[in-house]
């Protein structure tokens, strides 16, 4: 048998896995569920996209492929903008409906607000963009061997984007101030207050942190299959399934949830048919509320 | 007891969790550096809504709060640490999943990390179960170390005046017993300190000053001395004869 899909499902996994850290904090943070995510990891590839030309356009060498990989400095630029970009789009989103929303509303007006807000912007990038696919580079990449497995640089480069990401965010939540403030006032909004922290600074940051996340995992998924309008909607249920996988709140906790959602998505494709990739959330998400509601680094209340 | 000049004043405060429907009914007090004010009152009486809407967590409708003269009526909660004043809740007032370092350092957030260290020795001195075992999580410590510990993050930016919504709640007396004598070593340092209590011989225990709250309004105020002769609070809090005893040991 091919131990193929483990190097497949890993990648796809730091994929979902990014994206379900941006969940998860959103979801501990602001207490609903934000639909709209998938949203910006679409809106966060097609910035990046449009950033990468224009960049490429303005220093005509930068969009040279970079050693062995498909992309030049310009997509790697671009992508920190695109970062920044759809961290501003979240908080905007926020700005524009949720905040509304807290104030005076349940958190289930609020989660029906972010299916509105999903669709608007997916029809928006569909209208501006149009549905056929689009992608960074026609550069063909070579797989390389590493023991039983193959993988593309692109591959590897992403995979190290991953970890370097987490790690920052891991270092951010737990040796920073405002990683402290975030973490309080996912605990205790009232307490986190009267302690000092500006709770609406807090939202923003997180708003912010989670737009860019989602904007890394747009990039990674635009950069190893295709850039579509809907590509972040339709992997908005492995990226829940992951974070209430990991347990919801937990940064580590997501990108393994992530791993083992791609994991088990890839170890489908190869053993079962590509047919039944897309159900494979639903049964990790089903399997894991029956067993750990609480996931795997979660706390019970 | 102090003398100084109050620098806590609250007057004419109408407060409540619903526009129009006030629980605190026009409450004043004030409070003097140096001095424990101890504010009683029968379940209802608004006591824990007075010292939320002091610190901000519940909308005040009219009335002031001023701080050494400053105003802080409309001074939103996450700024009164900073003005001064520091509040201390009932209930859910330690982050349990951050450790007892973070959980002091996140009210020092404005300090610089020099003067964060010198806040937290000076902290841990003053709380040594704290100081043993300092990156545990609040959530493994006792009932009695949590208090201590949010009194400790209370007091880390030197605050003014200590705002304590029923501090004894659950505790066992020796603990109540360690917590108050702290209390009255913070007092000692000088800041002025609002102690909201149902156990009310700890509170007449250390309180300069009490004022007794009924249906949200000032119904009796004075120094411990002047109100423990009272026959109303005899009868409201001591059970008549016991008043001898009071005042000796929390």
């Amino acid at each position: 048998m091919s131990l193929q899909f483990l190097a497949d499902g890993l990648v796809a996994g730091a994929t979902i896995g990014l994206g379900a850290v941006g969940v998860t904090l959103t979801y501990s943070i602001l207490r609903f569920a934000n639909f709209a995510y998938g949203e910006f990891i679409s809106w966060g590839c097609y910035l990046t996209l449009l950033l990468a030309g224009a960049i490429g356009a303005w220093a005509g060498a930068s969009a040279s492929p970079l050693g062995a990989l498909s992309i030049g400095p310009n997509v790697l630029a671009a992508g920190l903008l695109g970062m920044a970009l759809t961290g501003f789009l979240a908080i905007g989103l926020d700005a524009l409906l949720f905040r509304r929303l807290r104030r005076h509303f349940s958190s289930i007006t609020t989660v029906i607000a972010s299916f509105g807000a999903s669709m608007a912007l997916r029809a928006a990038l569909e209208a501006l963009f149009s549905s056929r696919p689009v992608y960074f580079s026609q550069e063909l990449q070579i797989a390389i061997r590493v023991g039983p497995f193959r993988i593309t640089p692109d591959q590897v480069a992403l995979l190290g984007l991953a970890v370097l990401l987490a790690g920052a965010l891991q270092l951010l939540l737990t040796r920073t101030d405002a990683g402290r403030s975030m973490r309080a006032v996912s605990e205790n909004p009232t307490l986190a207050r009267i302690v000092g922290i500006d709770v609406a600074g807090v939202i923003r940051l997180t708003w912010f942190v989670g737009g860019a996340l989602a904007c890394a995992s747009g990039v990674m998924l635009g950069l190893v299959v295709q850039i579509r309008p809907t590509m972040g909607s339709e992997l908005l249920l492995p990226l829940f399934a992951a974070a209430i996988l990991g347990g919801i709140g937990s940064v580590p906790g997501a990108l393994l949830g992530g791993v083992i959602v791609g994991l088990a998505e890839a170890a489908t494709v190869q053993l079962v048919g590509a047919e039944w990739r897309a159900g494979v959330a639903f049964v990790v998400l089903i399997v894991v509320l029956l067993l750990r509601p609480a996931g795997l680094f979660g706390q019970t209340a | 007891m102090t003398h100084a000049p109050a620098i806590l004043r609250v007057e004419d405060l109408q407060a409540g969790y619903e526009p129009g429907a006030p629980i605190v009914r026009g409450v004043s007090i004030e409070a003097r550096p140096g001095e424990i004010v101890a504010i009683l009152g029968p379940n209802g009486a608004g006591k824990s809504t007075l010292v939320k809407a002091i610190a901000g967590t519940v909308p005040i409708e009219s009335g002031a709060v001023t701080l050494e003269g400053r105003n802080l009526t409309a001074t939103a909660a996450h700024r009164m640490a900073e003005g001064g004043l520091a509040f201390v809740p009932q209930t859910d007032n330690v982050f349990t999943t951050l450790s007892i370092t973070d959980n002091l350092t996140l009210a020092a957030h404005g300090l610089s990390a020099a003067q964060r260290r010198a806040r937290l020795a000076a902290i841990f001195a003053l709380f040594p179960d704290l100081g043993r075992q300092p990156s545990l999580a609040a959530g493994r410590l006792s009932g009695g170390q949590r208090q201590m510990l949010a009194v400790a993050r209370a007091l880390i930016v030197l605050p003014k005046a200590l705002l304590l919504d029923e501090p004894s709640a659950g505790l066992s007396p020796k603990v109540v017993a360690e917590l108050f004598a702290k209390l009255v070593e913070i007092r000692d340092s000088g800041v002025c300190i609002v102690l909201v209590e149902q156990n009310v011989r700890a509170a007449l225990a250390v309180a300069d000053r009490l004022y007794v709250l009924v249906e949200g309004r000032n119904r009796l105020e004075g120094s411990k001395c002047d109100l423990l002769g009272d026959p109303e609070i005899a009868s409201l809090y001591l059970g008549g004869g016991r008043r001898a005893s009071v005042g000796a040991t929390p």
